[in-house]
């Protein structure tokens, strides 16, 4: 204060009477000297109530005071004066008006570079805010960042993050300022007493007094007054709101103020979009993750399907199997028997997906261990439902499956069907005969199945064995492809190779279906001898 | 897709609208085990409003049927179309249940 001090001493020159300016402090207290005249200006002893310039006593002697207008809690005292003569009225009239205008002159500039100040830490804040998001992948330590910078910039000294969790619809802490994120507890949206709750539903900020809406949740990062506001997602629909901002515990103990609120909101507004950043770049990681693992648990399941090769050279086979999911419930089996035979399997385990998928892996190793514990077909389905028994009661699934046995010297087919509807004999002329089931799917019945025995003609007939998704394929209109029309371009295929014959087929798919995903496995064998 | 569930005497009849599948199958199963719980015993699904039943509303119809079988009751259906009653017979399963032309013969087979 040089200016006023300045002005102090030219007026004690010209008056030869002492000057000062004093402030009490909020709520009362010690005089501070703002300026004097002379240093062993003593402040006086006792202020008047009335803003008028009143004479009281102070360093032994008569003082005038007077409060100075326009300016909080100061203070202008004059005397004493030179010779001890008393002040008189008319100095402070005519000092009172320019130690005003001095003092708000410079509350004024104080204010502004206070204001400035202020200004260039919020800037600072959206910068630094702008470089953490860009920096960092973890919502996390975005979070915990955002919280530290943020509350330095509006003096808070407790504060957290909450952020919104669908699946159990409360809110969890993901940094605090005071509190331990580990322990801290979740606010449930429909909690009537925390603060964050109500911020959450209403969608407005929101600054709380001390002891109002106290929670015993919110207790470890909150001391009196709370500023509150939602964290929102803006989308072209609208704004979601994902969690809450609350600070508390102010430096300066001042109230928030609408450019608090302000402020903080628009960067709850940048922890919105590190909220939903983090999110989207968590569920793209883990959409990547699943497709791996199905790709793997796809070529797993190829891998136990038998190369057609293995019953070479008795038997010339082409198969294919396409999942309608990464996995499926379909599958064939082959057996290279002593005696000259060559054992075939079809199945269809009930439904598709990962569940089938496991049905069809315990058929397949169930199948694997008895096809050949026993001569007659029907005896071999029966002791692989006995080997699944349990698994297919509990899911309720069941498998239809084909097990034929073809006798080379004997030029029979030996077989049994329990509910697979599609298993034909493709001779080189006529039509082709359908090997019927004799007893529903493995899981339904306990009855054990009947064998049937038909002739085969080795170099004439085709084995062909195919699953309903194939004959129930689907195009646009909702039309099914039919058994009919499969078993038509088998039998305008039947020259060829197996392989030949089942490329056919699934281009036929391909040309009723066309790009409609089939909601069924699907599954085609051929076999020739 | 919708079942509605009507008494006809002591008959629960259940009509299956649209498809009985994947998706479906446990609403089904659910509402007949809730009239199984109740006392009923007697059981008509009719499909005449049913065009196609996937092979997981196939294996819920079994397990009905053997449930309702443990409680000493019995399920019968009516109304197969022409494909469903030959996925039935290709498969065997028509030797799991008794299977009626109409709704009013099944009724009075009770």
């Amino acid at each position: 204060m040089k200016e006023l001090e300045a002005m102090l001493i030219a007026f004690r020159e010209s008056t030869r009477c002492d000057a000062g300016v004093w402030s009490t402090r909020p709520g009362g207290g010690a005089l501070d000297i703002v300026a004097r005249s002379s240093p062993r200006l003593l402040p006086p002893d006792t202020l008047p109530d009335a803003n008028a310039g009143t004479s009281v006593t102070a360093n032994g002697g008569t003082m005038i005071v007077a409060a100075v207008p326009g300016v909080k809690r100061t203070w202008l005292a004059i005397a004493p004066c030179d010779e001890d003569a008393p002040p008189a009225g008319h100095h402070l009239k005519m000092l009172l008006p320019f130690v005003a205008q001095v003092l708000r002159g410079t509350q004024e500039v104080e204010h502004a570079a206070i204001e400035l100040a202020e200004r260039y830490e919020e800037i600072n804040l959206l910068y630094t805010i702008g470089d953490i998001l860009g920096r960092t992948v973890t919502l996390e330590e975005a979070a915990a960042t955002i919280l530290t910078e943020i509350s330095e910039t509006v003096g808070a000294r407790h504060g957290s993050i909450l952020v919104h969790e669908p699946a159990t619809d409360s809110l969890h802490v993901v940094a605090a300022i005071g509190a331990d994120t580990d322990t801290a507890l979740p606010i449930a949206v429909d909690d009537p007493d925390c603060v964050s709750a109500r911020v959450f539903r209403t969608q407005h900020p929101l600054t709380v007094e001390a002891g109002e809406m106290e929670c015993e949740a919110e207790r470890p990062y909150r001391r009196g007054e709370m500023l509150s506001v939602p964290i929102m997602w803006t989308t072209p629909s609208g704004g979601e709101p994902l969690g809450v901002v609350n600070l508390s515990d102010r430096r300066s103990r001042q109230p928030y103020s609408a450019g608090d609120q302000k402020l903080v909101a628009a960067i709850a507004t940048q922890i919105g979009t590190a909220i939903q950043n983090a999110r989207l770049v968590r569920s793209s990681l883990e959409q990547q993750r699943l497709l791996q693992e199905m790709y793997l648990a796809h070529d797993l399941q190829m891998k136990l399907l038998p190369k057609t090769s293995i019953v070479a050279p008795q038997a010339q086979v082409a198969a294919r199997v396409v999942p309608a999911e990464s996995v499926g419930g379909d599958f064939y089996h082959l057996f290279r028997m002593p005696n000259y035979r060559t054992g075939v399997m079809i199945g269809d385990v009930s439904g598709h997906g990962y569940r089938a998928a496991l049905i069809m892996a315990l058929a397949m190793s169930a199948s694997a261990i008895h096809a050949q514990s026993a001569a007659d077909p029907g005896q071999v389905l029966s002791l692989i439902f006995g080997s699944l028994r349990e698994e297919l009661s509990s899911t309720e699934m069941y498998i239809s499956v084909f097990f034929g046995v073809i006798e080379h010297r004997e030029s029979t087919l030996r077989y049994a069907n329990t509910g697979h509807p599609h298993a034909f004999i493709v001779p080189a002329e006529g039509e082709p005969r359908r090997l019927a089931a004799g007893a529903p799917p493995l899981g339904l019945s306990e009855d054990v199945p009947a064998s049937s025995t038909e002739r085969w003609r080795a170099g004439d007939d085709l084995l062909v064995l195919f699953t309903d998704g194939i004959s129930d394929a689907r195009n646009a209109a909702g039309e099914r492809l039919g058994e009919r029309a499969v078993l038509d371009r088998i039998v305008e295929m039947r020259a060829g190779a197996p392989e030949a014959i089942v490329e056919s087929v699934f281009e036929l798919l391909r040309e009723h279906c066309g790009d409609i995903p089939s909601p069924d496995d699907l599954t085609l064998l051929v076999l020739r001898t | 897709m919708s079942f509605a569930i009507t008494r006809q005497g002591e008959v629960v009849v259940v009509d299956v609208e649209g498809q009985l599948i994947v998706g479906n199958r446990q609403e089904l199963k659910q509402k007949v085990l809730d009239e199984l719980e109740k006392g009923a015993k007697q059981f008509l699904i009719d499909f005449s409003q049913t065009g196609y039943i996937d092979s997981s509303g196939l294996g819920v119809l079994v397990s009905l049927s053997k449930k309702i079988r443990e409680q000493g009751g019995e399920l019968r259906l009516a109304n197969l179309n022409d494909d469903l009653q030959t996925l039935f017979e290709l498969t065997k399963l028509d030797t799991l249940f008794q299977i009626s032309d109409t709704r009013e013969r099944a009724l009075e087979s009770f």
